[in-house]
């Protein structure tokens, strides 16, 4: 089943569909099959069960969801990016 | 060569950037496909926010036309909003120039060590077209224009030094600082707390920003704010109830329906933003720097979210006094959940959300007053890139202009205006006091 991932920002525009864009490339080059959406963060609350990982780009004390989560900032900042992907993509093969 | 420049850029926007956008993603070596989705990605995301500007205005011009003559009140500008702000910068014919201006000055900056900021947030880089555009059309001068934007640069660069210890403390996110242009809001801001401290209790009041987030949580939503305020400005025209419900219920439609059509903008920016970032990344390969990002990664922090909902009834209270005294004309609207204001709050009380609310308070009539000044110029923008046109009388702003005293004080000081120069250098004189006083912020942080 394809996998959905939920990016989140303060609009739901700019960073989240920065990162959103860049983790969709990278999975397509890799042939992995999900969606990668970028969304409101103020909605969060209400659509967080419809995502099967999420890619939080604020303070991990900030994320109380219960789901798989990783952080965004690295696909920003290109520093650890490689090793939050590999993170990435064993939620995707669970 | 002139004709054919003016035969393609009377194309519009919406054509001739896509063309651009597929050649500059060919020549980046950008897959054939990739380029051209991205391209047109871009022309879909003008056309749609004209369509959606259009649905918004078509909604609520009538009943803001219907308050002015019941009211009396010179309510005549309407709020659109960043988003349909930044697809009128866009669409400006010098845009693209404020690219390479950003990067060249940031990358100079570096190699002086005159910051520790690589700025890789391209995506802010129509808040420099927007103070470009804004100072050519007052001046006259495209030189002028492109200045303004490069002080605004190298301010933003200068902050997010400044600034960066301050946020790593408040979110705990090493490597990363803040240079959107809201956060040069810090200097005004950071006189007002400091004029706090002279106040004595204001310490002592502790408010749980988690807990009244959960509360007010409802009022941050752009369909629950769209359609309150929809409705409150039919209301205000004598709208019968079913035209007050329909037009409630439409401009909720545009307000959720703009960001929507904003992200496309990104979509189709997005593989450049990230190959220009990379490519800027690998000049300064082995040397320290922080990374320069859009204001979202502090989304996290309730404060930020409580101090812009209680904003909202303030906002429209003043208004409309600041209309009875002839200081306003803005209608509230699209960006009355007002974050650029409650961003540059939270960096200068550490979090405060006591303090917050009432710095923001008394800085929300600048945001309305330079709205009001800027609105003529915004709505000529938007008529002459063809995003939308509207009637004679009527007006379209942005609230949130993002550090306004700077953007109103650096426009009519150029202009070689007496009151422009006085407040520029007054914002200069703010901008020194918080420069040594965020040295202090930092020292201290060292120490912690």
């Amino acid at each position: 089943m394809m996998k959905k991932i939920f990016v989140a920002c303060g609009s739901g525009v700019a960073t989240s569909q920065t990162v959103a864009s860049k983790i969709g490339n990278m999975c397509e080059d890799e042939g992995l099959n999900v969606s990668v959406e970028a969304v409101d963060i103020k909605s969060l609350e209400s659509i967080i069960d419809q995502c099967d990982i999420y890619v939080s780009i604020v303070s991990t004390g900030a994320n109380n969801w219960n789901i798989p989560t990783i952080s965004g900032i690295p696909f920003l900042t290109g520093m650890g990016m490689e090793e939050e992907f590999e993170k990435l993509k064993q939620f995707i093969a669970q | 060569m002139e004709a054919i420049l003016n035969y393609i850029l009377g194309l519009g926007a919406a054509i001739f950037l896509p063309v651009i956008m597929i050649a500059l993603g060919l020549a980046m070596k950008m897959k054939v496909k990739r380029a051209i989705i991205a391209g047109l990605t871009l022309g879909i995301a003008f056309t749609g926010m004209n369509v959606v500007l259009g649905f918004m205005f078509d909604a609520i011009s009538p009943a803001a036309t219907a308050l002015v003559q019941r009211t009396g009140l010179q309510l005549t500008a309407i709020d659109v909003g960043w988003s349909p702000m930044a697809a009128i910068a866009w669409a400006w014919p010098y845009a693209l120039v404020l690219f390479p201006l950003q990067i060249i000055i940031n990358l100079i900056m570096l190699g002086l060590r005159w910051t520790n900021c690589l700025n890789v947030d391209l995506w802010n880089v129509w808040g420099k077209i927007f103070i470009a555009s804004m100072v050519t059309a007052l001046t006259g001068s495209l030189l002028l224009g492109f200045f303004a934007a490069a002080v605004q640069i190298v301010l933003e660069l200068i902050n997010a030094d400044l600034t960066q210890k301050q946020l790593q403390h408040i979110t705990k996110i090493p490597g990363v600082t803040c240079t959107h242009p809201m956060a040069l809001q810090c200097a005004f801001l950071g006189l007002l707390n400091r004029g706090l401290d002279f106040i004595p209790g204001v310490n002592k009041v502790n408010m749980n920003a988690a807990q009244m987030k959960e509360k007010l949580g409802i009022f941050g939503e752009n369909s629950v704010m769209g359609f309150l305020v929809g409705a409150l400005i039919a209301f205000m025209g004598g709208y019968e109830v079913k035209k007050i419900l329909v037009t409630a219920m439409q401009v909720s439609t545009a307000l959720v329906l703009f960001p929507m059509v904003a992200k496309l903008f990104m979509q189709a920016l997005a593989p450049i933003a990230d190959a220009t970032s990379t490519f800027m990344k690998s000049k300064f390969k082995g040397r320290d720097f922080y990374v320069g990002l859009d204001w979202p990664f502090l989304a996290g922090q309730s404060e930020i979210w409580v101090t812009a909902i209680v904003l909202v009834p303030i906002e429209l209270i003043l208004a409309l006094v600041m209309s009875q005294m002839g200081m306003n004309n803005v209608i509230p609207l699209a960006s009355i959940i007002n974050v650029v204001v409650a961003v540059p709050a939270l960096i200068i009380t550490g979090g405060n959300l006591f303090r917050m609310i009432i710095i923001s308070t008394i800085a929300t009539p600048v945001y309305l007053a330079v709205a009001t000044s800027f609105a003529p110029m915004i709505t000529e923008m938007a008529a002459t890139t063809g995003t939308l046109q509207v009637n004679a009388g009527q007006f379209i702003t942005w609230i949130q202009l993002e550090a306004p005293e700077f953007r109103w004080s650096i426009a009519h000081a150029l202009n070689g205006e007496i009151g422009g120069i006085a407040a520029l250098a007054a914002f200069a004189g703010a901008f020194v006091w918080y420069y040594k006083h965020m040295q202090k912020i930092n020292a201290e942080l060292d120490n912690k």
